[in-house]
């Protein structure tokens, strides 16, 4: 075949300025983002109204604290309460900037490329600082901006105070940027390349349990007695305030409370040092980088520089000099079913341990826990004890179900292997039950022993509540599992997404079915002495066909064992617990383990779309 | 003819370890060079010093004449670089990718657009070019990062391993492309570990062990080192320590 290639390049073409590089390096990327916003699906535009419609929920709480703090506050209190707000913006620009800085410049793909362009470096790195920074803009507006323009429109300051502002804004715009840039150095040198994915989703969840706890904040204030005034305990606070002015943030409270009564030069003094550790911040930051990935300190992809860890590495084992890799006609040595059982168990057990995706399943829920129990002990408000028993059961089921729903999908592209070696069925099924069994009921007898001490419960209550517990982590694990060999998923792009979202929620269903029909069935066995009491005063509900009656006489109906004598009651309620448990887990199990024997499909998944059925 | 590619002493230490270790080597204008070595050679690192993504230990290198650590622009605006794994923006079409590969190489527009066209044509993907790449298989954004590595007529194409993926079809048709540049007087450098590949398409050959260069030459010259009339595949492995794998391929074939 001819090919016909115009003749090569004798001379480079002209060079090009730093400005016109980084234009089009800014123009790209505008490009991709347009791009990825044309082609998000409906559910990414509902989650960003949910989102939207919560910081705006978020900006009211915000602003209905400062009107608290700073209406009729003093101007110390006043640049308290700016420093504080300065403070938590700086941190979240810190957070949102690491997880920024991480994905523009450790997770993407397009360094490789731009750095064998005749593209100055500097550029491409002015161009992914920006996007840094651009992200950190929501934490600058609403930490701030936001309470800067509360606090000029409160004092009616003068138009030259938002100039202040302006300037504060922008210099702790860029101390944020530039230190959350040098905390994600200090990430990518730690992290491998091959594990920046595990990081991503670790520093995904660590920002989930930060901002599902920050929105938990407004409502636990808010619910104790007496109220919240911000700017009441700043104000019993003089050290606190003292301190706050060595930081940054506390400068440009300084500086804005000076702008607000007026005295422009006193606020030039105090913004002046916050511009220039700005400026000094990001120039280091960026500098470091760009030298970092220049000298392969940082590295652009496997097997470039990095850290490397020594691992420990075990002699080899001395073969015989003769190894007969195969032999004809030798039938294959029998092997018990516990020992495929174990083996699928072992794998998924060292994958929990090794890859840090899978022990934020675990540390989420826990931290969630352990908010309530915090919450429960320390602000004991109307609601305390409810939300904490509330949030016991859901994780419980969360826990159990959710563990084992992960199993199938945690296979990914390597399903081939449990489906083409001759242990389908039951050790497979097995193997993944105790996998996902065995570290959640570690942590759900924890969080029951956790649970019952903050309630003050009796220790027969707690060993009856953690015998319970192993029953429903075992009934709800085969649950999962059944959900997960049906709907098992595998997103290479997001690897933790493991199962399709109806699955999950339907699970749940059926999982909050089964524990709402054991509990009635434990009525039997542990029955409050309230119910007791009261069962022996209802009427008889006579039978009729209509609504609502049938329903009060199948109510009644289960009622009536409550008026047998204690111990035919327990019998029953034994026998009727132990019957459902065991329908439940046998049958959910057995499910399983017929469609684990026709082969399980994990669903490849990818940004573009649903790719196929393998298979 | 031409010298368009020059390592001199070429180093890269990771802590106290060399990577690639006092490489010395030239590649001439209408030459495709062979690079081979081992899985940990020192293949790609070296790869990345000549394109400036990785900074040298010590040595330098010389595109075209230009130091890729002095005049990184000069050098990169003459070269082409395709990586192992085609990392690309998965949001761009095919079309939009080629605009901004040739903007980035300050191509002039026109000329740009035409070439796009006519590579997008000649790589089968004209078809395609308005989709977004995340939805290309491996295979076609192989051929959409070897499409963009021509956008700008380079002198000098370095290329990691670029049959990876590519069906037989499109693989002939690469080596079609690079027969043709070489002939036009481009040098091209391939790193690969498919020796028929090698020993059919390059003119020299260099192989890498533990980062030094340990042989360099045509596939006859090594033959005649050697001293026997060997195929490249038997040679690699004698050189690079493989003796036993090499036994071990022998008594494969006997067997048959």
């Amino acid at each position: 075949m001819r090919i016909q290639l115009p003749p090569p390049l004798v001379q480079a073409p002209p060079p090009r300025s730093f400005w016109q590089d980084f234009r089009l390096l800014l123009a790209t990327q505008a490009r991709v983002t347009w791009n990825k916003i044309r082609h998000w699906p409906a559910r990414v535009w509902l989650v960003l109204i949910a989102v939207g419609l919560g910081s705006l929920g978020l900006l009211s709480t915000i602003g209905y604290m400062l009107y608290l703090a700073l209406a009729g506050a003093g101007p110390e209190t006043a640049q308290g309460v700016l420093s504080l707000f300065f403070m938590v913006g700086l941190a979240g620009e810190m957070f949102f900037g690491l997880t920024a800085a991480f994905a523009a410049l450790y997770m993407s793909e397009d360094l490789e490329l731009l750095f064998a362009t005749p593209v100055s470096t500097r550029a491409v790195f002015a161009a992914k600082t920006i996007s840094v920074a651009v992200s950190n803009l929501f934490a600058v507006g609403v930490f701030i901006v936001l309470p800067g323009i509360f606090y000029g429109r409160l004092c009616a300051a003068a138009p030259a105070y938002y100039l202040w502002l302006a300037a504060v804004a922008l210099a702790l715009l860029a101390v944020g940027t530039g230190l959350a840039e040098l905390l994600n150095m200090a990430v990518m040198r730690i992290v491998p390349p091959h594990r920046s994915r595990e990081a991503v989703g670790a520093i995904g969840a660590v920002s989930g349990i930060l901002i599902a706890l920050f929105f938990q904040l407004p409502g636990i204030i808010l619910s104790r007695s007496g109220g919240f005034n911000l700017g009441d305990w700043l104000a019993a606070r003089h050290q606190l305030l003292q301190v706050m002015s060595y930081f940054p943030w506390g400068w440009s409270a300084q500086a804005l409370i000076r702008a607000g009564s007026g005295r422009h030069l006193s606020a030039l003094g105090w913004t002046l040092p916050v511009l220039a550790l700005g400026a000094g911040i990001f120039f280091l930051a960026f500098l470091l980088v760009e030298r970092g990935f220049r000298r392969g300190w940082i590295s652009l992809s496997q097997g470039g520089g990095g850290r490397r860890r020594s691992g420990k590495t075990r002699p080899a084992p001395q073969l015989p000099g003769e190894f007969p890799v195969c032999v004809p006609g030798l039938p294959a040595p029998p092997a018990s079913p516990w020992h495929g059982m174990w083996a699928v168990a072992r794998k998924d057990l060292l994958y929990l341990k090794r890859d840090t995706r899978e022990w934020f399943g675990y540390i989420t829920p826990l931290l969630l826990m352990l908010f309530f129990v915090v919450r429960f002990l320390f602000f004991p408000g109307p609601g305390a004890r409810e939300s904490l028993l509330t949030v016991l059961v859901m994780y419980t089921i969360m826990f159990s179900g959710n563990m084992a729903l992960q199993s199938f999908g945690r296979e990914g592209e390597a399903d081939w292997l449990l489906n083409s070696v001759p242990q389908a069925g039951w050790p497979v099924v097995w193997g993944k039950l105790i996998a996902a069994v065995l570290p959640t009921l570690v942590l759900m007898e924890a969080l029951i022993t956790g649970t019952g001490l903050a309630l003050g419960l009796a220790p027969g209550i707690l060993t009856a509540m953690a015998l319970g517990a192993a029953l429903i982590s075992l009934g709800s694990s085969a649950i999962g599992l059944y959900y997960s060999v049906h709907n098992c998923r595998y997103n290479p792009d997001v690897p933790q997404q493991r199962i399709a979202p109806g699955a999950t929620q339907v699970m749940y269903l059926i999982n909050l079915l089964f524990i709402a029909l054991l509990a009635v069935c434990l009525l039997y066995i542990f029955p409050p002495g309230e119910l007791l009491a009261q069962v022996g005063q209802l009427p008889p509900v006579p039978f009729a066909w209509d609504f609502p009656e049938i329903l009060f006489w199948f109510l009644s109906l289960l009622l009536v064992p409550m008026r047998w004598a204690p111990a035919v009651r327990t019998a029953f309620g034994l026998l009727l617990a132990g019957s459902f448990w065991l329908a439940v887990f046998l049958g959910f199990m057995k499910a399983t383990v017929r469609q684990s024997l026709k082969g399980f499909r994990v669903e490849l998944v990818t940004a573009a779309g649903r790719k196929r059925n393998r298979f | 003819m031409e010298i368009l590619i020059k390592t001199l002493g070429l180093t890269k230490r990771y802590g106290a370890v060399p990577v690639v270790d006092n490489l010395n080597l030239e590649v001439r204008a209408g030459e495709i060079f062979g690079f081979l070595g081992p899985n940990g050679a020192g293949k790609t690192t070296t790869i990345r010093m000549l394109t400036g993504l990785l900074e040298p230990s010590a040595g330098q290198a010389f595109i075209c004449g230009h130091d890729i650590v002095r005049e990184p622009a000069k050098a990169k605006a003459l070269l082409a670089y395709v990586p192992d794994q085609p990392k690309i923006y998965g949001k761009l079409t095919a079309r939009e990718f080629l605009a901004l590969v040739a903007d980035l190489y300050r191509m002039p527009r026109d000329f740009a657009r035409q070439q796009g066209e006519a590579l997008l044509s000649l790589f089968g993907l004209s078809e395609r070019a308005d989709e977004l790449l995340e939805g290309y298989s491996h295979g076609m954004r192989q051929k959409v990062v070897l499409a963009a590595a021509l956008i700008h007529r380079p002198r000098v194409l370095l290329m990691d391993e670029p049959t990876v993926g590519l069906d037989p079809a499109s693989a002939r048709l690469l080596k079609d492309v690079l027969l043709e540049l070489a002939r036009q007087g481009a040098a091209v450098f391939v790193s690969t570990h498919i020796l028929e590949i090698a020993e059919r398409l390059c003119h020299r050959v260099g192989i890498l062990k533990d980062g030094r260069l340990i042989a360099v030459g045509s596939p006859e010259e090594l033959r005649r080192q050697v001293g026997r009339s060997e195929s490249l595949e038997d040679i690699f492995l004698e050189l690079t320590g493989g003796a036993e794998q090499s036994e071990l391929i022998r008594s494969l074939e006997g067997d048959r």
